[in-house]
């Protein structure tokens, strides 16, 4: 994969966590990537601290890597100068600001296209950039809050909770990330770039997709269920002697399969269970059945037997499990990038392969303004102007 | 977006949500996708009901529009010769298969690339298609089990809660879909084809790289918070009058004193536990109490428009039904009606990207079993005899 966007240049006007993924994914993919930062403090994420990591927030080093940092102010008319020549010769630019405010400085799609008609500018917004809430502010618990992921996740004796990883800026990134390969291959062709745009709301509503469809077909509104999942059964834990099991059976051989490992094949000719049909609607008495048989059993032992019977089964893994795990370092999901200043660092590799190669990690994420120089440098700017800028605090 | 990947064919015999999410958005895309289906009972995911809505599972119909389902038995040779046939002259291919099963059946890469150099091939599995776990077969839950997941979702006091939505399977969709871009953006240049993998296991890790590296950086692992994050308070759900809860979010010191006082409690926000975030963190539920003795006074329809005024980010938790209602989600053109043949009140979830103002380029319903088995095999060279003979030997439906 690192050869496919080689040669292509991306300015990262981002911040935060859904921006910078997007870019950060460019970059993965062999772009050249530009992250434009405030001079001084530069992305807030820097900040997000404690967790950190040799003094940088994790969530920022999670979603930074491949990157080089340039000292802007975009306030300063200067430093809306420098993007707009930077955009000149970009392929990309990807921003995060509220709609309005680009335009505002003249760094608009409208803009930035009369220069440059190949380019491909990315907008990333909370709501949306028309309508009564486009510039309201967003954050993912707050969208899935809105967007009704909150009220099917958690128990129903319980508030609504929070998907506890970032579903929504991690989505949003992704989706901004392919509309940004659909652009790119649609300008093989015609030679024009154009304008991508997603947010956190429509990201919600899609990752709601199937949520939606129950109500619209059926007026099923769906509930905070735990772990079940609401259109198939068994698919939810099972108490184990030591903590408890995931188990899933997708259709009537692997159902067959976990009542096999469970030393109860009678219950797949049963007919309150003989069908995922009526499996779903006698749930909790089929719940009662094959929990009688976990119980008696350690979640390893569970896991061993269904694995031989070819069932599906997890046991209910915490982080530092999964950073242990064999299969998940057997994929060579996490891998170390060092850098000067990150001794020791690991990060968390792509899940997709293109001819068995990941993502190409080059560089890990770059101190603030490590790359002022060297890209106005080569947007044509004398070491003396650069002085000057620096002096004015406009680059940093 | 219309037409970016027309004249673009897909061969789909995936099932379940991830692959046939991945073949969907190729088909917003304006790619051509044939959904390869057992005769007779087709994709597992029609079964997965009830909910159901014209006798087809809703999970079903939100992942398979934009696709023509034709029947193929993959276990009979000559069914694996009529996806030869097929993929003769697609560009991409998608399945959800056991690692080595299309293998066994003559459907593998290396196979297909001899017929077809450009074709672009995507391999979904649960685990990887390599390590000791390959062979295991992978679902959303246990995935969201495995991959840690559930152990940071839902409230301490309870066991370990799903995430609702199916963020394994429709992330591995959308991953696959990122790749098979890539590739088809390579094989623009190089004219060559190749091989995508994604796997259930891997997109769970990708969702959880923030939580690993608080882990890797040598912090605790992560707990459950119910609607709560670790580092910022208040940053949850709160009771309210009546039903419903509202997510309040004040992520600094100003935005707290603003929603204290929108709250009627200016003193709290001076008062030495409360007055900074890190104090807020360590006095976590104190806070949460006082806070929520005022939020229940009011609904929190109520509610909203008197924490905007204070510009506190806020958001009542909504249920599919509301989500529905609004009308920013209904005009802004994320939900759409079919047209056409459709039954009227049949509409889908559009894509949550746009490239120059617009989404998916057609929308064409998801497809009755096997309603299109004729002619894609006519499509591709099969004579009416050699269709009838298939169809008596039940290798197509």
């Amino acid at each position: 994969m690192p050869d496919i966007l080689k040669g292509v240049t991306v300015l990262d006007l981002t911040q935060n966590i859904a921006g910078p993924f997007c870019a950060q994914l460019l970059g993965d993919f062999g772009a050249e990537v530009f992250k434009v930062e405030r001079p001084g403090s530069g992305d807030d994420a820097r900040k997000w601290t404690p967790p950190a990591w040799h003094g940088v927030g994790t969530a920022f080093l999670a979603v930074n890597r491949n990157k080089k940092s340039v000292g802007v102010d975009l306030n300063a008319p200067e430093g809306q100068e420098i993007i707009r020549r930077l955009a000149g010769k970009a392929d990309v630019l990807v921003h995060s600001t509220r709609p309005g405010s680009l335009e505002s400085r003249g760094l608009g799609y409208d803009h930035l296209k009369a220069a440059n008609p190949g380019l491909v500018y990315c907008a990333i917004s909370a709501f949306g950039e028309s309508g009564p809430l486009a510039r309201d502010p967003g954050y993912d618990p707050l969208i899935q809050a809105f967007t009704g992921i909150m009220s099917v996740t958690g128990h129903p004796d319980r508030p609504p909770a929070r998907v506890g990883v970032s579903i929504i800026d991690m989505g949003t990134g992704l989706w901004a990330f392919s509309g940004v390969l659909a652009a790119l291959y649609r300008r093989r062709e015609t030679g024009q770039g154009g304008k991508v745009a997603t947010s956190l709301m429509e990201t919600g509503v899609n990752w709601m997709s199937i949520f939606l469809a129950h109500y619209m077909g059926a007026e099923h509104i769906g509930a905070r269920m735990g772990d079940v999942t609401p259109m198939t059964s068994p698919y939810e834990s099972f108490k184990t002697q030591d903590g408890a099991v995931l188990i899933t059976a997708a259709n009537d051989n692997l159902f067959t399969n976990v009542c096999r490992a469970l030393g109860v094949p009678e219950l797949a000719q049963d007919s309150r269970f003989n069908s995922n049909n009526q499996r779903v609607v006698n749930r909790p008495e089929l719940h009662v059945l094959l929990e009688a048989r976990t119980s008696r059993i350690t979640s390893d032992e569970c896991v061993a037997l269904m694995r031989q019977a070819g069932a599906p089964c997890s046991t209910i893994n915490t982080v530092d499990a999964v950073y242990r795990n064999e299969q998940v370092n057997a994929m060579g999901m996490i891998r170390p990038l060092a850098a000067p200043h990150l001794p020791d660092f690991k990060t968390v590799d792509l899940p997709v392969s293109i001819d068995g190669e990941k993502a190409f990690l080059r560089e890990a994420p770059p101190a603030l303004g490590t790359h002022t120089d060297e890209v106005l440098g080569r947007a044509g700017y004398s070491a003396d102007e650069i002085v000057a800028l620096r002096a004015r605090k406009v680059v940093g | 977006m219309s037409g970016i990947l027309d004249g673009i064919t897909v061969i789909d015999p995936s099932l379940n949500i991830a692959g046939p999410y991945c073949t969907q958005v190729l088909g917003d895309f304006g790619a051509r996708v044939i959904k390869i289906e057992r005769p007779g009972s087709g994709d597992d995911s029609r079964k997965w009901r009830p909910p159901e809505w014209h006798g087809e599972s809703t999970g079903f119909l939100a992942t398979n529009r934009n696709k023509q389902s034709i029947c193929v038995d993959l276990d009979q040779p000559a069914g694996q010769e009529v996806v030869k046939r097929l993929v003769r002259d697609a560009d991409v291919l998608v399945h959800a298969m056991k690692p080595g099963s299309m293998e066994a059946r003559g459907l593998g890469y290396d196979e297909l690339a001899i017929l077809n150099p450009r074709l672009v091939y995507c391999a979904i599995s649960g685990f990887g298609e390599t390590g000791p776990w390959a062979a295991k077969p992978g679902y959303d839950p246990v995935i969201q089990a495995y991959s840690g997941i559930m152990s940071v979702t839902g409230y301490p006091d309870r066991p370990p809660a799903r995430s609702g939505v199916p963020v394994i399977d429709m992330g591995t969709g959308l991953w696959a879909v990122i790749g098979i871009l890539g590739a088809l953006l390579r094989r623009a240049q190089t004219g060559q084809g190749g091989r995508v993998g994604a796997s259930l296991m891997d997109t769970g890790i990708a969702w959880m790289a923030i939580h690993l590296l608080t882990v890797l950086a040598g912090g605790k692992p992560p707990q459950r918070l119910g609607s709560g994050v670790e580092i910022v308070v208040p940053h949850q759900a709160f009771r309210t009058a009546g039903e419903g809860w509202i997510l309040i979010a004040a992520p600094n010191d100003r935005l707290f004193q603003a929603l204290c006082e929108a709250l009627e409690m200016p003193e709290v926000a001076r008062d030495p536990r409360f007055n900074a975030n890190s104090q807020r963190v360590r006095h976590r539920e104190a806070l949460i109490a006082l806070l929520e003795q005022r939020t229940l006074a009011r609904t929190a329809e109520a509610w909203v428009p008197v924490l905007e005024r204070a510009g506190v980010a806020c958001a009542p938790i909504r249920t599919a039904d509301q989500v529905l209602a609004d009308p920013l989600v209904t005009a802004g053109g994320m939900l759409v009606g079919l047209g056409g043949a459709a039954p009227p009140d049949l509409r889908l979830i559009n894509l949550p990207v746009m490239i120059d103002g617009q989404r998916a380029g057609r929308l064409d319903p998801p497809p009755k079993l096997g309603a299109h088995t004729d002619v894609v095999l006519a499509g591709a060279g099969y004579s009416i005899e050699e269709v009838a003979a298939l169809r008596a030997a039940k290798v197509i439906g």
